[in-house]
């Protein structure tokens, strides 16, 4: 039993190790995927898109070292897209409005001379 | 009218003639012969004022239509057009809004500020503070920029695109021009301009913009003073600032240009990949720089706009060209409208093939407006018709790149384009539609390789 146990989880160590050395490879490439190595193709993509996720894991790593010391981290707050979205267009209307009340008021100027 | 049509005809016959001991008398090498032609065709379109320049603006973003020494010679089109009186801007605003400037603003510029081949620029300031549609109030006192149509010049040049029409017409059934269709391009300009000639389609976009970029406080746009805009007076905020074309005076006041290339190129990626809508019209002249390393967009006179699924394909063919991968590319244009026959596939592989294998300069950079530009011409060499939309947006990117390239020549706007294309096809993987479709297949794929 004991031995099954471990083998699974030797197994599942090496698996690990090696995906993560694929992986890691992969990162690298991204990284420097320079001018060199002509007709890059869906590789040259998928080594790219490595290199950003390890970028991004990079950040989450900073960001929970710096929560167990204490740190507050500025997740990042933002207001919903959507209220937004809506402020804005209730601004451009008001524009519109604003825009149609001068014309209103050019229009009593031409008939008043 | 009649007599307008003698003009266009006489000055271009004009240019043309004096063009021919250049040009050998015809005989000349091809290149040496339209080189010739080509800068007599431009400096007639100068002399024809507004409706021509547009129209020269055009021609220059069709290399799958025209010759390269033509669109050449069109892309150094001169846009400078001596100013109108005063007196005559005076009697414009006062038609479109029944008084005085003064009335309007608390102070009017007689002196124009910039005078361009549709509009003219005056400064003014504010008379009372105003809640524009995005953003802080402007204060009382605020200073502006009003832009006014020149007088005549929407008559002048609808008059004018009917008479080149005419003209087309003629030209298309004498069947001189290799496949283009010059009536087609002249309806297309003639929409063009009438978006344009409409100043409030350009403000609801400049607002728009600020909107779009109110978490980058790096890059702005003029607000617009609705109260005070008709469709031929827009009143804006005035941007400080020195133009693109003027970039050796902001260096000498220390403005970084490294900073400045990638932030406005990554501004206009933001635009095309995210937004779907992007200013179709930047030239050295509609940029500005701050002391403060700030950009400001000028001139939303010709916007692009996309749809969510040309926007997501546009971005497949950018990360085709980041990753240099001609089959992505070809894939994605075709939903875009590029057609390539079947028999064609091969060779326009092939060549797409070696143009990304060619775009690096000694320098190491990517060149995008050699990959973009000679995309479309080999398209055009083997028959493919080009989607109007797509020729406007490779030659904005191309443009973009000018100008980044003007702030810092070693810019590599290919790279600026990477994180985009590969954040926004990343996100578009997650979605759980597409996971959904694809994930038993790619788990398939997975057990074949370990069982192997
Ligand atoms: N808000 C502003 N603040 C400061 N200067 C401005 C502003 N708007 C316009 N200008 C100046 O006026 C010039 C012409 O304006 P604009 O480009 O909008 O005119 P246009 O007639 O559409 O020109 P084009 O022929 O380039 O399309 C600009 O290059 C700029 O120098």
């Amino acid at each position: 039993m004991t031995d099954n146990v471990m083998s699974f989880f030797a197994a599942w160590m090496l698996t690990h190790e090696v995906a993560d050395e694929g992986l890691k490879a992969a990162v690298l490439r991204g990284e420097d995927g320079g001018p060199e190595g002509m007709g890059g193709g869906p590789d040259a993509f998928v080594n790219g898109l490595a290199a950003m996720v390890a970028e991004e894991k990079e950040k989450l790593k900073r960001d929970l070292e710096a929560r167990a010391r204490g740190e507050e981290v500025a997740i990042e707050q933002q207001t919903d897209p959507a209220f937004e979205e809506l402020r804005f267009e209730v601004g451009e209307l008001r524009g519109r409005l604003d825009n149609i009340e001068g014309l209103l008021e050019t229009l009593v100027r031409k008939s008043g001379s | 009218m009649a007599s307008r049509r003698l003009t266009i005809i006489s000055v271009i016959a004009r240019r043309l003639i004096a063009a021919l001991p250049a040009a050998g008398f015809g005989l000349a090498s091809g290149h040496v012969r339209r080189t010739a032609f080509a800068r007599a065709w431009r400096q007639a379109f100068e002399d024809l004022g507004p409706a021509f320049i547009k129209l020269g603006q055009l021609i220059s973003v069709r290399p799958d239509e025209f010759s390269d020494e033509l669109v050449t010679e069109m892309r150094s089109m001169q846009d400078a057009v001596p100013a109108v009186p005063a007196s005559v801007i005076r009697n414009v605003i006062r038609s479109e809004f029944a008084c005085d400037p003064e009335d309007l603003w608390a102070t009017f510029d007689d002196v124009p500020l910039a005078s361009a081949s549709i509009a003219q620029v005056h400064r003014a300031t504010l008379a009372q503070a105003y809640k524009p549609v995005w953003g802080e109030e402007l204060p009382a006192g605020t200073a502006l920029a009003i832009k006014v149509v020149r007088p005549g010049a929407a008559e002048a040049i609808r008059a004018d695109v009917a008479i080149a029409r005419s003209l087309a017409e003629r030209v298309a059934r004498m069947r001189v021009a290799r496949r283009f269709d010059p009536v087609a391009l002249l309806d297309e300009f003639a929409a063009t301009v009438d978006r344009e000639l409409d100043l409030r389609v350009e403000g609801r976009f400049a607002d728009r913009f600020t909107f779009d970029f109110r978490d980058d406080p790096k890059v702005v746009a003029p607000r617009i003073v609705w109260p005070r805009t008709t469709a031929r007076v827009l009143t804006m905020e005035f941007m400080t600032g020195w133009r693109l074309s003027e970039i050796d005076v902001a260096k000498a006041n220390g403005v970084d240009c490294y900073a400045l290339a990638v932030h406005g190129a990554t501004a206009f990626m933001r635009q095309v990949f995210e937004y779907g809508r992007y200013h179709a019209d930047l030239h050295p002249a509609n940029l500005f720089v701050t002391p403060d390393n700030t950009i400001a967009y000028l001139d939303f006179g010709i916007v692009g706009y996309l749809t969510p699924e040309e926007r997501m394909n546009i971005t497949q063919v950018m990360a085709a060209l980041v990753y240099r991968d001609p089959d992505r590319a070809l894939t994605y244009s075709a939903k875009l409208g590029v057609n390539v026959p079947p028999d064609r596939v091969e060779p326009v592989r092939a060549g797409l093939g070696e143009l990304l294998d060619g775009t690096f300069r000694p320098d190491g950079t990517r060149d995008f407006a050699h990959f973009g530009l000679g995309f479309l011409k080999l398209l055009g060499q083997h028959g493919v018709q080009i989607p109007s939309g797509y020729g406007l947006l490779i030659k904005s990117l191309a443009t973009v790149e000018g100008v980044a390239r003007a702030l810092y020549p070693e810019i590599d706007i290919v790279e600026t384009a990477k994180p985009f294309t590969t954040r926004i096809l990343g996100k578009a993987m997650g979605d759980p539609a597409r996971l959904n479709e694809r994930m038993p297949a790619a788990i398939r794929a997975a057990l074949r390789e370990i069982v192997a």
